[in-house]
């Protein structure tokens, strides 16, 4: 297996690809840290909330709360410690992608499947030369952003949070997302072999799905009355991703776990149906 | 059963409605180059990537060495494959094409630089594939099926691509294969090529099995010897040859089937028939091909 790893490795470093990668996630990243920054200073420096005369206690009492609830040192700093996720992630799917969909594009399949007839194998080195870069990646990532915003934090005259439980658990769910969309991508890739078909019906799952999923389910569950319907909205891998790095915004409010089940369960259903079909495969 | 023998066993392969390979039985023998013959079409390409394991068989068997490729230890030590020569990811050197493969197996760089040393490729390896030949493509998949400096070496259409030069020098390293006692099948639907090279032929039409045997056996036993002679005087020659089957051609040509030079010649003398050339008319394996195969080879 080691092997096989090193292999794949090989097969990603021997191309200009993964410069290109690189350079945008990189790139990518800087704009988001430039952006959450921005809003980390406007929100941490918010002047208290005005309270228009005549206002309920109550109704004081939901805008302070509010107020409070964003103006929190723990969450804008986990924000900025994981700035570029959203691109960072969408590289990690595409990168999945052209691992499996570059040996039927360029027909090294054929060299590959005749070093390693275990087809099972291959797809299995594939995975964990994926897994690892994704990993890298996104170690990479964090540790120039914590730079970053430690030094902004610090400029913007504000503790920097690092071991807080909320921005710790941040960081490794953080890992976990890219773990796992690195596998989803994988899987992808072996589930639809055209490269071109497996990124653009990525790229509308990841970028786009997840607002015509909401827009679809709300409008059939205006239609039907039913509220449960609303809460399909977590099926979707983008919302399932949100809602298990973030707890997200999601009709429901389902636990913060269910997002990573829902995620695991494509990534693997993905990678399985996958194998199977590369391993009946005829390559010619 | 001798190591490096390549058994083929009522193999059938059905794509949707087409029957590409059907009922499909030959053996390949080691210490031989064996030519594996068939107009366009015919299944040579499926047969032999069912033999690699890459195209799953309908039904049927192919063994090397009495192994499924599949379940080989060591598949690049004991197979070295050349299938198309166009696959090559375009934006990785050569060298490193054969690293990733060197990885794959175990085996060590030095041997990626060995391999292309002995191809040629040695001052383009570091280049991009995108700038490769055919020929410079088609010596890249040689090398990649060295690699394991292997005891079986199959390759489909091996000329495709390579100058006259590479030709000549891709038969030698083939015959000199077979002479270490190593099994060489080599496809081809050009049966010049395949003819100065070839031991045995294995000769396949529609998918199906038309003929397997010796070269020497094939042009000798599938077509009576013909005597081509020469003279001012066909139609009194064919006269004197009483009965034999011959026939006139322009510039006094006459061919005779059923005898040999001697009987023509001492007809021809006794008649006192003036000759200008006696030669047997050897028959190519082009001929044969053609007898073999014709009406069998529906395109598809």
């Amino acid at each position: 297996m080691k092997n096989l790893v090193r292999s794949e490795f090989r097969k990603i470093f021997t191309t200009n690809i993964w410069w290109a990668f690189l350079v945008s996630v990189l790139v990518l990243a800087a704009v988001s840290f430039a952006f959450n920054a921005l809003q980390a200073h406007s929100i941490l420096h918010a002047p208290e909330p005005a309270l228009p005369p005549g206002t309920s206690p109550d109704q004081q009492q939901q805008i302070r709360a509010a107020y409070d609830a964003r103006k929190n040192l723990p969450v804008q700093a986990a924000n900025l410690y994981t700035s570029g996720q959203y691109f960072g992630l969408l590289f990690v799917l595409l990168l999945g992608i052209l691992v499996v969909t570059n040996e039927y594009f360029h027909q090294t399949a054929t060299a590959t499947f005749l070093a390693t007839p275990q087809r099972t194998r291959v797809i299995a080195g594939k995975l964990l030369a994926t897994i690892v870069s994704a990993a890298v990646l996104c170690v990479g990532l964090t540790v120039l952003a914590v730079i970053a915003g430690v030094i902004f934090l610090q400029i913007d005259g504000e503790t920097f949070a690092l071991t807080d439980p909320a921005v710790v658990r941040a960081l490794l769910l953080n890992l976990l997302a890219y773990g796992i969309w690195a596998v989803f991508g994988v899987g992808f890739g072996t589930l639809i072999r055209n490269q071109l078909a497996a990124v653009i019906v990525a790229l509308a799952l990841y970028l786009v799905a997840s607002q015509v999923a909401a827009a679809i389910i709300s409008l059939v569950s205006l239609l039907t009355h039913a509220d449960w319907v609303m809460k399909l909205a977590v099926l979707v891998p983008s919302v399932a991703s949100s809602l298990m790095i973030t707890g997200g915004d999601i009709p429901g409010n389902p636990p913060q776990w269910l997002g990573a089940v829902i995620l695991v369960a494509y990534a693997v259903a993905a990678g399985t149906i996958g194998t199977l079909l590369t391993r009946s495969r005829d390559i010619g | 059963m001798p190591d490096n023998e390549i058994v083929v066993d009522g193999l059938t392969k059905d794509f949707r409605r087409v029957r590409a390979v059907d009922g499909l039985s030959f053996t390949v023998r080691p210490g031989r180059v064996t030519g594996f013959l068939g107009p366009n079409g015919a299944g040579k390409t499926t047969t032999l990537r069912m033999i690699l394991g890459l195209v799953r068989p309908t039904s049927g068997t192919a063994t090397i060495g009495g192994r499924r490729y599949a379940d080989l230890a060591e598949p690049l030590r004991t197979v070295g494959a050349v299938l198309e020569a166009s696959s090559f990811h375009r934006g990785r050197s050569g060298r490193n094409h054969l690293l990733v493969l060197c990885d794959a197996a175990g085996m060590p760089a030095e041997r990626a630089d060995e391999v292309l040393e002995l191809v040629g490729l040695t001052t383009a390896a570091t280049r991009k594939v995108r700038g490769y030949s055919l020929g410079m493509k088609q010596r890249l998949g040689i090398a990649a099926a060295l690699l394991g400096d292997p005891q079986v070496l199959i390759l489909d259409e091996p000329a495709n691509g390579l100058d006259p030069e590479g030709i000549h020098w891709m038969r030698g390293l083939l015959r000199g294969f077979a002479q270490q006692g190593r099994t060489v099948l080599v496809s081809s639907h050009l049966l010049g090529e395949v003819q100065h090279l070839a031991d045995d032929v294995v000769i396949i039409a529609g998918g199906k099995l038309v003929r397997q045997a010796g070269v020497g056996e094939l042009t000798g036993a599938l077509t009576t010897a013909r005597v081509l002679a020469r003279t001012p005087n066909p139609d009194k020659l064919v006269a004197a040859l009483n009965g034999a089957g011959s026939e006139t051609g322009e510039d006094g040509v006459v061919r005779v089937t059923g005898v040999d030079t001697a009987a023509v010649f001492r007809a021809a003398v006794a008649a006192g028939i003036e000759l200008h050339e006696l030669t047997y008319e050897r028959t190519d394996l082009e001929q044969v091909f053609l007898e073999l195969t014709s009406g069998r080879a529906e395109i598809r």
